[in-house]
């Protein structure tokens, strides 16, 4: 019964996507107010179906349906209730249709929020979006079908893959990508619209931005919770590996951010309008990508013998979706021309291009490193990974040239920059940068880009911190009045411009954290029998007992080390091995005592009664990237608001500070 | 498409193709495309081994339920597959029947299966339950396994007549990819 509902459910979605597609292409070509109204129904409908479809998945797996094929891959009696509700999202087809709840969602507010505005692009854009909507219901009505009805259902089924249930992150780090990665249709679909109709006209700018800077506070989240998440639970002692699967989640991220400071050219100058609109294109078109490179589910590893059918599926979608936006970049892009004109001499115009470049040059390091062993495999089949020494090597000079840009860009006036307004903008700042890596001297770095980075961190955080401010301290001068009366009106004037600078003060502190983190730790392996101490750095660690534990779900054991540092001790940490029902392999969790300055983190090699084999690390400064991820969430949530709540009332653009002319340049 | 487009204030602009977006598109697409579609039909699963083209390890191993031990070297000049299993191994399970089929059909290759981590009472049981066509040998100290440098179960080794490792399976075979792997061992020996 569940099952065939299930399925009636998809194709009532891929149906109202399918029909509205074509409703709302039509409409474009041929404006009239009633297909608009359908096509608005028609999405209103895919994301209803979608939302049902969910419901009745998550009723599946609560009541342990097993006649449900999803539910009988990935259900089990034994785990506790809320894991049945994450199981949702634990394996393939479930993601997929977790995906199609989130694109509906995404679809109707975007429709409703827009339903009496820009009447000429709206029909395009749901168009195109409830073509992609169209293709991620075709998946769950074949390829992928998680509804598929089990003839001779089993009385219980294997539970979800152990490393998921390990950790609350697992239950917020994958709605979290979903949110980032499928929102970046919606300004796809609004980028496709601007193509279309051949104008990117600048009230179009601001929908498209915010639903663009909506998806990448979600995605800048998301990748920082997976990386959080294997810091927690994997037991290697790192966040970040370079592994496919995070750079699948990277790469949109980059080519968004880039597009985020174009668009803000778009608007403020009216140029780079083909330009914005091929990055945000790319963005969603590697997300795309990102989602065939881990067809088989987000946690594919050795282990998951799942095959998949669905990678030639997405193959095609992703060649047709490109084929399509080549298409039509190369027949509209010329229309979106240019209102304004780009400075060429030493400014902030130009720093933003340089920006926007590294951005792009980074997209392509990362690709090219992702892709480069199946180009290997396929020409001279042998196997291989490209491993971190190439990400390194090629990441750390473009994030410190990037830290760079990100100070003098801000520093520098609008339009054409004289020697002496040079001279007063960029050489303040160098007193931060060299108390910072001074400061970085005297705590022992000797790793030159990390040197550098400290440099340039210190550069940008004094330009960051006075730009944020700026508005604040000229209100104080010119209207006399206290700073707190100061800050609220700025705020209330230039939000945006607030929230902007409060992600680059985030921004800062995540690459100085980095670049700490992953040069200053230290590490060592021991192997201690009970009641056995060892030392590294100020920690002394002891052995006392290994305790077991045994819950519905799993039996663990328990390495109970008592911790001291410098002779003051800090209590025990419980590094753990645990055992799930119906799965082979023990699974290991390290625990970590995290603190501002830096981490303590333990995990288990080896366990028995009498010893224990452990990993020690100490990795400093790592809390500070989660703080600094927050602060970056913060800024651009801050940057959201305003233009949330009625977009049209306010100005355009803040005022800015410096002497610009808005819009000055048409 | 461009018909409405005319009725718009726009400056009507002769709608011409941008050679710029057309090279540079295609410049990065295709090869992308080229190289993910030629890597889809590639299995993950078939994993390479340093031991592929190697000769095998030998090992000298008891069958289940007592017997002569079977030594590998005696068996040259015929195709060998060894799979590795357990019973505690879903997948196992799950490609038993194919593998007992592929072994009946296929008389000219000799199948074995080598029991992993497991207890020979539990082993006894499941091959009672569920008869085998080829002998499964057990590994006491898991010093095959060792050898073959298997990763989990089940994993399954083709060894063509010379003795040498054509190919290594990680994870559960239908009966097709066990005939296509066993031609590929065939051929290996000519």
């Amino acid at each position: 019964m569940v099952p065939i509902l299930g399925r009636i459910l998809i194709l009532m979605a891929l149906l109202s996507a399918s029909a509205g597609a074509l409703v709302g292409f039509a409409t474009g070509m041929r404006p009239n107010a009633a297909g608009w109204k359908w096509a608005r129904r028609l999405a209103y409908a895919f994301a209803a179906f979608m939302v049902l479809a969910n419901l009745t998945m998550e009723y599946a797996l609560l009541t342990h349906d097993f006649s449900v094929s999803y539910v009988a891959h990935v259900g089990s009696r034994q785990v506790p209730t809320w894991v049945s509700i994450v199981s949702l999202w634990s394996s393939l087809e479930g993601s997929i249709l977790f995906w199609g709840l989130v694109m509906g969602v995404y679809v109707a507010v975007a429709t409703w929020r827009n339903a009496d505005k820009h009447p000429e692009y709206m029909p395009y854009a749901v168009g195109v979006w409830l073509a992609c909507g169209a293709f991620f219901s075709f998946l769950l009505a074949g390829p992928a079908q998680p509804f598929a009805t089990v003839p001779n259902p089993a009385m219980d089924g294997p539970g979800p893959n152990p490393l998921l249930q390990n950790h609350y992150l697992m239950v917020i780090h994958p709605p979290f990508l979903y949110s980032g990665y499928v929102g970046m249709t919606i300004p796809f679909g609004l980028a496709c619209a601007a193509l279309l109709v051949g104008r990117l006209g600048n009230d179009f700018i601001r929908p498209l931005r915010n639903f663009l800077l909506f998806s990448w506070i979600f995605l800048t989240c998301a990748i920082v919770l997976g990386g959080w998440w294997a810091y927690e639970v994997l037991g290697w002692g790192g966040y970040w590996a370079w592994d496919p699967v995070e750079n699948a989640s990277f790469l949109p991220w980059l080519t968004a951010t880039a597009a985020l400071h174009s668009a803000l050219l778009v608007e403020r100058k009216g140029v780079l309008k083909g330009w914005t609109t091929i990055l945000v294109l790319a963005t969603y078109l590697l997300t795309i990508l990102g989602t065939f490179m881990t067809r088989s589910g987000v946690f594919n590893s050795v282990h998951s013998f799942t095959q998949s059918a669905i990678g030639p599926t997405i193959l095609v979608f992703l060649a047709g979706a490109l084929l399509f936006a080549l298409v039509l970049l190369a027949l509209r892009v010329d229309r979106l021309g240019t209102e304004g004109r780009l400075e060429t001499g030493p400014s902030r115009d130009v720093m933003f291009l340089v920006q926007n470049l590294l951005f792009v040059l980074f997209t392509f390091t990362v690709l090219l490193g992702t892709v480069f062993p199946l180009v290997v495999e396929a020409f001279r089949g042998v196997q291989m990974s490209v491993g971190r020494p190439y990400f390194d090597r090629m990441s750390v000079p473009v994030g410190v040239a990037l830290l760079f840009v990100m100070g003098v860009g801000p520093a520098l006036p609008w339009g054409r920059a004289t020697a002496q307004q040079m001279r007063a903008a960029l050489l303040p700042p160098l007193l931060s940068a060299a108390l910072l890596a001074v400061a970085g001297l005297l705590f022992g770095v000797r790793n030159p880009w990390t040197l550098l980075a400290l440099f340039f961190g210190g550069f940008t955080a004094q330009v960051t911190l006075s730009e944020m401010f700026l508005p604040v301290r000229q209100r104080m001068r010119s209207h006399g009045e206290g700073f707190v009366e100061a800050f609220r009106q700025a705020q209330v004037r230039g939000r945006r411009r607030f929230g902007a600078y409060v992600v680059h003060a985030g921004a800062i502190l995540a690459i100085v954290s980095v670049a700490v983190s992953s040069t200053m730790g230290s590490s060592k392996e021991v192997q201690l029998n009970q009641g056995e101490s060892s030392t590294l750095g100020p920690y002394t660690l002891t052995f006392v007992n290994a305790e077991q534990l045994k819950e519905p779900h799993r039996e663990s054991v328990l390495a109970r080390v008592d911790i001291s540092k410098n002779g003051r001790s800090l209590g025990a940490l419980y590094p753990r091995m645990s055992q799930y029902e119906n799965q082979r392999e023990p699974i290991g969790s390290p625990a970590v005592r995290s603190s501002l300055t830096e981490d303590l983190y333990l995990s288990i090699h080896n366990i028995d009664s009498a010893s224990v084999g452990l990993l020690v690390l100490i990795n400093p400064m790592v809390s500070w990237i989660w703080i600094a991820t927050a602060i970056m969430a913060l800024g651009g949530l801050v940057a959201l608001v305003p233009s949330l709540r009625g977009a049209a009332a306010t100005a355009p653009a803040p005022v800015p500070p410096a002497p610009v002319a808005i819009e000055g340049s048409r | 498409m461009a018909t409405a487009l005319t009725s718009r204030p726009e400056p009507a602009r002769p709608s011409r193709i941008n050679a710029k977006v057309v090279v540079a598109g295609l410049a990065i697409t295709l090869p992308l495309l080229a190289v993910l579609v030629a890597n889809l039909g590639r299995d993950p699963h078939s994993v390479r081994s340093p031991l592929i083209g190697r000769p095998a390890p030998s090992f000298s191993l008891v069958p289940v339920g007592g017997g002569a031990p079977v030594a590998l070297e005696k068996l040259r000049g015929k195709p060998v597959v060894i799979n590795f299993w357990a019973t505690w191994c879903v997948p196992c399970f799950e490609e038993h029947a194919a593998l007992t089929a592929a072994a009946r059909g296929l008389p000219d290759v000799q199948f074995f299966g080598i029991v992993y981590e497991d207890e020979e009472a539990r082993t006894q049981e499941f091959l009672r339950q569920r008869p085998s066509a080829y002998p499964s040998l057990f590994d006491p100290e898991g010093k095959a396994a060792i050898a073959y440098g298997v990763f989990g179960v089940p994993e399954t080794y083709f060894i063509d007549g010379n003795g040498r490792i054509v190919d290594k399976y990680v994870g559960p075979m239908t009966r097709s990819i066990i005939a296509g792997l066993v031609a590929r061992a065939k051929e290996g020996a000519r």
